[in-house]
């Protein structure tokens, strides 16, 4: 903490300006040094802990599969790895620059979004055609859906605040999403959800006038009912979650306590898992919380929600600090997505809300999640970078 | 605070407040989830753990073998018998409809109920207990995936119907039911033993993860005071005399007097004790759970009756304690004595005429008694109740023991004690009677009637000696020679001479009670005898319950005891007395002379 802040001090004093110049919009930032070392720690903490954990949790089934124990552990730690080469290199794009493809980009999450839908690409993984697969590679464009949500939600926010006041205005300006939305709830009502809260907590943040963004809101809850009343497995989840449910519900949910019941304080020790050993499916992805649970205890958990809780604080400070509106709301919609899917999981596996899909970012199992995560934190890395100081009257040498 | 001063912010005072409404937000929910956590992993995290471990682990138990019971010669009344446990593994079914196809064929089972037990989420439910061997391979053999063939045990007793009410049975998880299988059950049952393997999800052994195996432990033995000679020789009577008085029940104890150790207890009709829920007669129809407690029910110990005429040996007793009987003091029967308004009949009509004492125990004269309870007055005759134990129940180590109904104190009245005095008008159990009988002829000491007489471990060596309440002095030894001697002349030249045994010193008592309600013609006839008279060894209570025809225990209950110790007094090598000369009749061969 201190040797950043003597590094921006550093910095501030080269080149700090309080005047608002004319907008950076190249490519790359031109900007070098400082960026928040804090984020890049407890984004690589998490993320190595992760394939840890992953590799306790799915050597089991990898064997089992006829894998190799460290199979899906390689795996997390190939696209890991490409991931933050990745966010470094994103951290080095000037966020601006998004502002000019935010449009193009929901469209192209539309497109790809359509594309899974029709399943032209092949393959069905958990009974939804949410993924697109190329070749052997499989992806799901709702984990871009999200960042170009964020990105575009910013950007209509900054681009004419006082239309989104309205409520025309605002229904203008996010059509598109609600197109790409629409979409994504179709097979995938968690991330559709993620997307419609990411949207909405940038207006909210972002407006003044409140009342289109409550209508909004509510026309969604309706649509949202409906959605889940007419999908088979979803309603059966809801029940499952009331002790109604059928049996493969419940199960998956029941087995999650007890993994998480037999942790204790300390937990049975890295690698001691006996859930993991097929008693608990998706242990190594969506329920892999669980598993961490059972292995390093009370203690382990509690450490990962603080290392969540910590990152969360770091971007808000950021984002208070951003160097301007659009940075600052963008990072509000990247917020917003790792803290929800962060909690959601973390109450699905606890048993506090039904039981969704949603990875524990970036230490559940999960490539596309992971591979965009982490370039999702590049953004946030740059916008740490461009960070503006304000002059230091009192310092020496200071220029004007 | 430092860093604010100096950096520029573009988002507004009000942008920031909604985003921290949104981070507080946040930091509850995950407030909300640790609190939940530590629930669930700290508060009740040992019984998530247990299920887990439930889950996760097969435990294959290893049945202990449940302790033999013996008689007190080394006999085995009491056995196991290998028999299999059939149960099914959930996850470990393959093929679901066949698995419950063929057990229910084998088993003989419902096929909706095996359906029940084997979608049932246990990881481990158990379809059958106690199957016999034969079938239980036949399933072993068919191999069928996620059936486990478990060895067990099950109680077998050798003798099917012998000492039945005594000795009782077991239920499917060889827990003691009834008799002595429930009284020292905690002795019998062993302790199960286990091998415990985690496993994962589908059931296979994990390699590094050891068998946790738990030895079982064998049930400690019991040895009886049952004699199997006695025990079979006397039920065989007890039948005979049911026969042939066509009566409904037949009791007969055998105990020691000295020290309460029981020889034998039968009470016909008995019941297979292997087959313990079919009716011991036939009976068209639903056997209901009425009809087999009732034939499971051990008489002399869970009823009570009216003793008659053989309570008049505790009314004798507490005269001769309170000092108000000699055995020479003279009464005048005339049949019938008037005890306020009522007229209270002997059982001889005409009556006994004058009489001495003794002469009136000889002939079981009721105006005697009532006179003599007279003398005793209620305050010592109920103190003497409660000395002799008639109060309380004897303490045998049997369940389900009966207590006497007696008339409260201050409710009784010159007829009560008239009546008391001759044994009706209250009820003790047959177990009660004996036991206070063995004190009066035993020198004056209480003891308690008992089936234990050790326990000893899987290798028979004797691990406790069972030890039973004992209360000296109760009445003094005088009074209890002087009731020996009254009870032999009773034996000898009285009611009581049928129970005669040639070269023997018999004493005892007969009695008759009409059962509840008079004039219906139903009876209970019983004797109590005991032998030798010096020094008894053998004390035996007859009752015969509701025969037909002759229903005097002189007449039908004296001669089966008499015929008992012919057989049983030789067998516990209790001397015979040589006859005296002058009853001897001696043959002089013809050819001396």
């Amino acid at each position: 903490m201190d040797r950043s802040m003597e590094n921006m001090e550093n910095h501030m004093e080269r080149k700090a300006t309080r005047r608002p110049q004319k907008e950076d919009r190249s490519f790359f930032t031109k900007k070098r040094g400082y960026m928040d070392y804090q984020i890049l720690f407890l984004v690589i903490t998490a993320f190595g802990f992760g394939i840890m954990m992953v590799y306790s949790a799915s050597s089991y089934k990898a064997v089992s599969m006829g894998y190799a124990n460290y199979y899906f552990a390689l795996r997390q730690a190939e696209i890991g790895l490409a991931g933050l080469a990745g966010m470094l290199f994103v951290s080095k794009i000037n966020y601006r620059w998004y502002k000019n493809i935010s449009r193009i980009l929901i469209f192209i999450c539309i497109v790809l979004q359509l594309i899974a839908l029709s399943g032209v690409t092949g393959g069905e993984s958990h009974g939804a055609s949410r993924w697109i697969y190329i070749g052997s590679i499989g992806f799901q464009p709702g984990e871009i859906a999200k960042i170009a949500i964020a990105i575009y939600t910013a950007h209509i926010c900054v681009s004419d605040p006082k239309n989104v006041e309205s409520l025309v205005g605002l229904a203008k300006s996010v059509w598109p999403m609600v197109i790409l939305m629409g979409l994504i709830a179709v097979e995938n009502l968690s991330t559709a959800v993620i997307c419609f809260v990411i949207m909405v907590v940038t207006i909210f943040v972002a407006c003044r006038d409140l009342k289109p963004l409550a209508i909004m809101f509510m026309i969604a809850g309706v649509v949202g009912v409906i959605l889940i009343l007419t999908k088979g497995y979803r309603g059966a989840r809801i029940l499952s979650f009331f002790g109604k449910g059928t049996e493969a519900g419940d199960y998956q949910n029941e087995q999650a306590l007890l993994t998480i019941g037999s942790g204790g304080l300390f937990g049975k020790g890295l690698g001691q898992s006996i859930q993991k050993l097929g008693f608990l499916p998706e242990s190594h992805n969506d329920f892999i919380f669980a598993i961490i649970c059972e292995e390093l205890g009370l203690f382990g958990a509690i450490c990962v929600i603080a290392l969540f809780a910590t990152l969360v604080y770091r971007m808000v400070y950021v984002a208070f600090h951003a160097p301007d509106s659009f940075s600052g709301l963008l990072l509000t919609g990247i917020i917003v997505h790792i803290s929800l899917q962060a909690i959601i999981n973390i109450c699905v596996v606890t048993g506090l809300v039904p039981n969704t899909g949603v990875p524990l970012p970036f230490i559940s199992y999960g490539g596309t999640s992971l591979l965009f995560l982490l370039c999702e934190m590049g953004i946030v890395l740059n916008i740490s970078r461009q960070i503006k100081f304000k002059v230091k009257k009192t310092a020496p040498g200071a220029k004007g | 605070m430092y860093i604010k001063d100096n950096v520029l912010d573009f988002l507004t005072i009000r942008q920031k407040n909604r985003l921290k409404i949104y981070i507080l937000c946040f930091t509850l929910v995950l407030i909300i989830a640790t609190g939940r956590l530590w629930l669930v992993m700290v508060k009740n995290g040992d019984e998530y753990t247990d299920n887990a471990t439930e889950v996760q682990e097969r435990e294959r138990s290893i049945k202990a073998p449940r302790g033999n019971i013996y008689d007190r010669n080394g006999n085995v009344i009491a056995a196991n018998k290998a028999v299999c446990q059939i149960s099914v593994i959930r996850r470990q079914i393959k093929d679901e409809e066949t698995v419950i196809k063929k057990l229910s064929e084998l088993l003989q089972i419902d096929e909706s109920i095996v359906r029940k037990k084997v979608s049932k989420k246990s990881s481990r439910e158990i379809i059958k207990a106690n199957v016999e061997k034969e079938t239980a391979d036949e399933i072993r053999n068919l191999g069928l995936d996620g059936v486990v063939v478990d060895e067990d045990f099950s109680r077998y007793y050798p003798y099917d119907t012998m000492a039945s009410k005594v000795i009782g049975f077991t239920g499917g998880d060889n827990q003691g039911i009834l008799g002595l299988e429930v009284s020292y059950n905690d002795y019998l049952t062993g302790k199960n033993g286990s091998i415990n393997t985690t496993t994962d999800a589908s059931g296979m052994k994990i390699e590094k993860n050891l068998e946790r195996r738990v030895e079982p432990e064998a049930g400690n033995n019991l040895y009886t005071t049952l004699d199997i000679n006695i025990q079979q020789y006397i039920e065989q009577k007890a039948l005979e005399v049911k026969e042939l008085r066509n009566a409904n029940r037949v009791c007969i104890i055998v105990m020691n007097p000295q020290n309460g150790e029981i020889y034998g207890l039968a009470d016909v009709p008995e019941y297979n004790l292997n087959e313990p829920f079919v009716l011991n007669y036939d009976h068209a129809g639903d056997t209901t759970m009425d009809m087999l407690n009732e034939m499971w029910r051990c008489f002399c110990i869970s009823d009570s009756y009216e003793p008659g005429s053989t309570f008049k040996i505790v009314t004798a007793t507490t005269a001769f304690e309170n000092g108000v009987l000699n055995e020479t003091d003279n009464f005048f029967c005339p049949g019938y004595k008037i005890v306020e308004d009522r007229k209270i009949r002997c059982h001889k009509v005409v009556g006994h005429g004058s009489e001495t004492f003794r002469e009136g125990i000889m002939n079981s004269c009721n105006p005697v008694f009532m006179e003599v309870g007279a003398r005793i007055g209620v305050d010592n005759f109920y103190e003497e109740f409660d000395k002799l134990g008639l109060f309380s129940k004897t303490g045998i180590d049997m369940p389900g023991e009966a207590t006497s109904i007696f008339h409260k104190k201050e409710n009784v009245g010159n007829v009560e004690l008239a009546t008391m005095s001759f044994g009706q008008s209250f009820q003790i159990t047959p177990i009660q009677m004996i036991r206070t009988v063995s004190c009066v002829v035993n020198g004056g000491k209480l003891v308690t009637p008992h089936f234990g007489l050790y326990v000893s471990d899987s290798n028979n060596n004797i691990i406790e000696r069972l030890e039973f309440e004992e209360e000296e002095n109760v009445i003094s030894s005088e009074t209890s020679q002087r009731m020996r001697n009254l009870l032999r002349d009773v034996v000898a030249e009285g009611t009581g001479h049928n129970a005669y045994v040639e070269g023997y010193d018999i004493g005892g008592k007969t009695a008759t009670s009409e059962k509840l309600p008079r004039r219906s013609g139903k009876y209970i006839a019983s004797f109590i005898g005991f032998a030798p008279v010096d020094e008894p060894q053998v004390l035996t209570l007859i009752l015969i319950d509701e025969p037909q025809g002759v229903y005097y225990g002189g007449t039908i209950a004296a001669p089966a005891v008499g015929d008992i110790y012919k057989n049983i007094l030789p067998y516990l090598n209790i001397e015979r007395e040589e006859v005296s000369d002058e009853e001897e009749i001696i043959y002089i061969p013809d050819t001396v002379f």
